[in-house]
């Protein structure tokens, strides 16, 4: 008996002490700016900014904020989800955020982030970049400032196009394709030598083709979310990446993707699709392979129609204020210096792709900059749905590509991930 | 429970005063060794040393790659020899964030461990020795608690840390751990007391020691094994835990080691394995040491029949 | 009430049960003990396990956790749950792949502390140096390792098999259902056997010597032994480690779904442990997640229970 005294006196303790000093529910948003000066906490993910960009931020918001300062705090992508789930919630949390735009719509439907629909003109208005305002929207207010993009672009051996007698890119889908299937048979010798490198559970370099042809993953009618990969566009699309994984690719049909710079140092690889920073990776020193620099091209995928671009998804991330912070104003002046020209003119100076369409053409770098550059005025995005995290986290789309790398039939795979999707999505 | 064993002639009665002593019950058990032929032994040894090889493969291939060239560990053959290079364990220190790590993920096991052991010895005693209404409830509500998902409790206990402002404390993480390694350690450290006859303690009784002379002199080393065991388990699971020290830690100069590691294996970028590899090889030895220092201090320990032969 | 000292169940019992005085001090003694740890699990633990039951009758997602109400749906997140054909393909995975793991980590962890018993001291010495080794490996490096060893294009285990004749060129661990829990099997008992050797060996130094000496006197083998005196005394280690492994096993996360991200269709390869991350955190539905846990708190109760009762009944006695 004393036990369950002693555990009744526990748990009501407990909840008791939680209830004192429990969080409060999330404020309106529309209180007083804050205080004038004070410290605030930016959270930037994974190593994609550099500690100089970010130097230069803070220098500038102690300029203009005179008497505040700026806290950096550097956070990994993994489990990024879990830490702003609680984190933004909590007593503490950080000031100024940084969201995938895969996972912003949770959290802009969720309240969790500050409406900033009045300070979008302030913030850049109509040159942000529109794939990034949509990403950062919700329900009709805007609360994720555009931060940066990226796109995939195909990246390809010179001298291995100039052996096997290819002169020049590729300017649409069937060309891209032929020139893969060319390269494969003339390296046939090379142990596991893809022409185009496509492993089984890498899918975002496969949407261009179901987008080009008129496909798409999901779509909302009415109130209600349909799947969309057995439509014949999409089918059309899928064929063609099934004709790649066959003919074409030796990646391990199960495989992430993640190690196809190792396959292109060891000259397995005539073209890959990569994001921006993939030539970076293959070139690196630490783990890379810096001789095959000079080899190295890069362009942004065609069409099917000659001359064309094909769509591409662009990831990138969007910049937002917690609803929670103590110091708005602070915040929003950090945030206008973030989106600002001079910072986003250095992102651009790294590769990366800026938050505002009238700093494009600023974007310096190798051919796979330049080439990103290109793909990113023709880019589209997965299903803007605060549930897409819940198809991510079930795999249905790599699931399903790996099912057409394993020569399952096409459309008997895509009906299954169109009734899965429908199923998270409509929840 | 009946127990099948033989019964032991003159067991049942309290062990003559020259072998009452802990030290050399302990030690007759320690080193009491199986009989047997000299090709069973060798045998046994063989095997030994096969398992030995078997179990430390992956162990081995760590410590070998983290001693590799990035195009060695990705290139057609597999090197087998640990001379490559240091370059990975220079990037790990120059990463900066490796000291701070080990110096919270020390902070917060020690904590644990600790507290862990007291409050379970103190529990396991309660248990062993006495016994008391809602006892039998006690200790099926502990091990209930070890059923529960952990994962699932991370939102509520985040809020519950955070109301008493102890998110990003070391105090507050070895909080939530001792509560997670509290359930297994009052149980087996129960067995282990229980394991040691209460007519030890008696007899000293009656020799004149008070009950916690007795148990300190008589059944605290005799279980000493046990103590190792459950400290080495909490220390393992305080040092490896991850999810918790993510979410609750969230502060970079706050991160424990494990956080610290997968900074080497962040997603899309593909697995830096040099980096992986010698991060790993550099968290584990603290744990290493942590046994060593522990077991030698308890000669009696779990290692003396070992050294002893 | 008396609270008298008990002789522990383990050791055949004296013929005379010594009597205490009564002091009010040995009564109220065990509480006193049992009460700090009671404090902190009730203080800690309380309300988040409270809150967890209270989630999985509420409607509560990432939107709920930001302020906005919670309504009580009754029922609704089980229903969600039970009525998912899935939840019941991967409850019957995860019960055989628990079953392979736990028979194969006490096997071969407890034969494993019998054979540290039986060898040479420095053996000895290295044997449990390496598998402390083994068990302090962080989680992030042992999945590393393992996932890497496996790879189908260049791990060393197909370069060791193509070598040693059999075509392993670029073959896939994670491609098959049977291969991938192969796979995911020995890693899993790989990390399990340190923590039970360990654990019996420590409980094998606790078996009286003179017991089995009398039974070596006897004429019993080794394995009669074994049978007759060490198992019995070994009995509550043994049955704690086995429970430990069941709830362990059952709830494994970590390992499927990092092998799951390396290859394989997970679909096919999902555990009780991924598919709850899936339905409830990973979709920020923290009400469903709720729901799995006491659904796999009633299951894994229902499976350890027949131990439970027995446990409770005896140390009520």
């Amino acid at each position: 008996m004393k036990i369950v005294a002693l555990a009744a006196v526990g748990i009501t303790a407990s909840l008791a002490l939680t209830a004192c000093g429990g969080s409060s529910s999330s404020d309106s948003g529309k209180s007083a700016s804050g205080p004038k000066t004070g410290t605030i906490r930016l959270w930037l993910n994974g190593p994609d900014t550099p500690q100089s960009i970010v130097d230069y931020a803070t220098a500038e918001f102690a300029k203009e904020n005179p008497g505040s300062k700026v806290v950096f705090e550097r956070q990994q992508w993994t489990g990024i989800v879990a830490k702003l789930t609680t984190a933004l919630s909590s007593s503490s949390s950080p000031d100024v955020v940084e969201l995938g735009n895969t996972d912003a719509q949770a959290f802009e439907a969720a309240g969790a982030l500050k409406d900033l629909t009045a300070d979008k003109a302030a913030l850049g208005g109509d040159d942000l970049v529109q794939s990034l305002v949509d990403s950062g929207s919700f329900d009709g207010k805007f609360y994720g400032a555009p931060y940066y993009g990226g796109a995939r672009v195909v990246i390809y051996r010179k001298d291995l196009f100039k052996k096997a007698g290819i002169t020049a890119t590729p300017t649409s889908t069937q060309e891209f394709v032929d020139d893969g299937i060319k390269l494969a048979q003339k390296n046939a010798a090379t142990k596991d030598f893809s022409g185009i490198y496509l492993a089984g559970k890498d899918w975002y370099p496969s949407l261009p083709f179901i987008w080009d042809n008129g496909g798409d993953i999901a779509t909302r009618t009415g109130g209600k979310w349909t799947g969309q990969l057995s439509s014949p566009g999409s089918i059309t699309g899928l064929n063609v990446v099934k004709t790649i994984m066959d003919k074409a690719s030796k990646a391990p049909k199960d495989g992430d993707g993640t190690k196809d710079y190792v396959a292109f140092c060891n000259n397995q690889v005539g073209m890959l699709m990569g994001p921006g920073w993939k030539v970076g990776q293959i070139i690196a020193k630490d783990g890379g392979c810096p001789k095959m620099a000079d080899k190295i091209g890069a362009f942004a995928l065609p069409g099917k129609t000659p001359g064309s671009l094909a769509p591409a998804f662009l990831g990138g991330s969007n910049i937002a204020i917690s609803a929670k912070t103590k110091y708005p104003a602070l915040s929003l002046s950090l945030l206008k210096i973030m989106t600002g020209d001079g910072y986003q003119k250095q992102m651009a100076a790294l590769g990366l792709l800026p938050a505002k369409k009238s700093l494009l053409a600023d974007v310096k770098g190798d051919s796979s900059v330049q080439a990103q550059a290109k793909a990113a005025t023709n880019t589209r995005f997965t299903p803007e749905s605060p549930n897409w995290a819940g198809v991510e986290a079930s795999s249905t789309l790599p699931d399903m590509f790996v099912g057409i790398a394993k020569g399952k039939d096409v459309t008997a795979q895509a009906k299954t991930a169109d009734a899965a999707i429908e199923a998270a999505l409509n929840r | 429970m009946t127990t099948e064993s033989i019964s032991p002639p003159g067991r049942t009665a309290a062990p003559a005063p020259e072998s009452s002593s802990a030290a050399s019950v302990r030690a007759s058990r320690a080193s009491w060794r199986p009989g047997g032929t000299r090709a069973g032994a060798i045998a046994a040894n063989v095997t030994g040393v096969l398992v030995i090889v078997l179990m430390a493969f992956p162990v081995y291939w760590m410590v070998n790659t983290s001693f590799q060239r990035g195009i060695d560990i990705t290139g057609p053959h597999p090197k087998f020899l640990p001379l490559g290079t240091l370059d990975n364990y220079r990037k790990v220190f120059h990463q900066g964030a490796f000291l701070d790590a080990m110096r919270n993920s020390l902070a917060v096991t020690l904590m644990t461990v600790v507290a862990a052991l007291f409050l379970a010895l103190l529990a396991a005693v309660a248990l062993a020795r006495f016994r008391f209404r809602g006892r039998g409830s006690f200790i099926v509500a502990v091990l209930v608690i070890q059923m529960v998902p952990l994962s699932a409790l991370i939102i509520p206990l985040f809020k519950v840390m955070d109301s008493w402002q102890l998110i990003n404390s070391v105090f507050g993480l070895a909080l939530v751990y001792l509560v997670f390694v509290l359930p297994f350690t009052i149980w087996t450290l129960r067995g282990f007391v229980a394991g040691v006859p209460v007519e030890l303690e008696e007899a000293a009784m009656v020799d004149g020691c008070s009950r916690f002379r007795a148990f300190r002199s008589i059944t605290f080393p005799l279980m000493a094994p046990g103590l190792i065991a459950t400290g080495t388990f909490a220390f393992i699971q305080a040092w490896n835990e991850f999810l918790f020290a993510l979410v609750l830690m969230n502060r970079p100069a706050k991160q424990t080691l494990p956080v610290w590691l997968q900074t080497f294996n962040e997603g899309a970028k593909g697995t830096d394995w040099g980096g992986v590899m010698a991060g790993s090889t550099l968290i584990s030895i603290p744990v290493i040491i942590f046994f060593l220092v522990v077991q030698s201090r308890m000669s009696e320990g779990l290692m003396a029949g070992a050294v002893k032969g | 009430m008396t609270a008298q000292p008990l002789s522990p169940p383990r050791v055949p019992p004296a013929p005379v049960v010594a009597r205490r005085r009564r002091h009010r001090g040995t009564v109220i003694l065990p509480y006193a003990l049992i009460a700090p740890a009671i404090l902190v699990l009730g203080l800690v633990l309380g309300y988040p396990l409270v809150k967890l039951v209270l989630l999985s009758l509420q409607k509560f997602g990432l939107a709920q956790q930001f302020g906005t109400p919670a309504p009580f749906v009754g029922f609704d997140n089980y229903q969600q749950i039970l009525t998912d054909p899935e939840l019941y393909t991967v409850l019957v995975r995860t019960l055989a792949f628990c079953a392979v793991t736990v028979v194969l980590t006490m096997a071969l962890g407890s034969l494993l502390a019998l054979l540290a018993q039986r060898i040479h001291r420095f053996i000895r010495v290295t044997l449990l140096t390496m598998l402390l080794l083994v068990w302090a490996m962080p989680p992030v490096s042992s999945t590393v390792v393992w996932q890497w060893m496996f790879d189908s294009q260049y791990g060393v285990v197909n370069w060791l098999l193509t070598k040693l004749g059999a075509d392993f060129q670029d073959h896939s661990w994670l491609d098959t259902q049977f291969s991938f829990f192969t796979v995911a099997t020995l890693v899993v008992v790989w990390m399990g056997i340190p923590f039970v050797t360990f654990t019996v060996f420590a409980g094998l130094t606790q078996v009286p010597v003179e017991v089995l000496e009398a039974a070596q006197l006897d004429g019993a083998n080794g394995f009669q032994r074994m049978r007759h005196v060490i198992v019995p005394f070994l009995k509550p280690v043994l049955l704690i480690l086995t429970t430990l492994s069941v709830l362990w096993n059952f709830q494994i996360f970590n390992q499927i779904y990092v092998l799951q991200r390396a290859g394989g269709i997970s679909r096919d390869t999902n555990l009780l442990g991924v598919y709850a991350y899936q339905v409830s955190i990973g979709q920020n539905r923290f009400d469903v997640g709720g729901a799995i846990a006491v659904v796999m708190v009633l299951l894994t109760l229902l499976l350890t229970g027949v131990y439970l009762r027995q446990m409770a009944k005896q140390e009520d006695q």
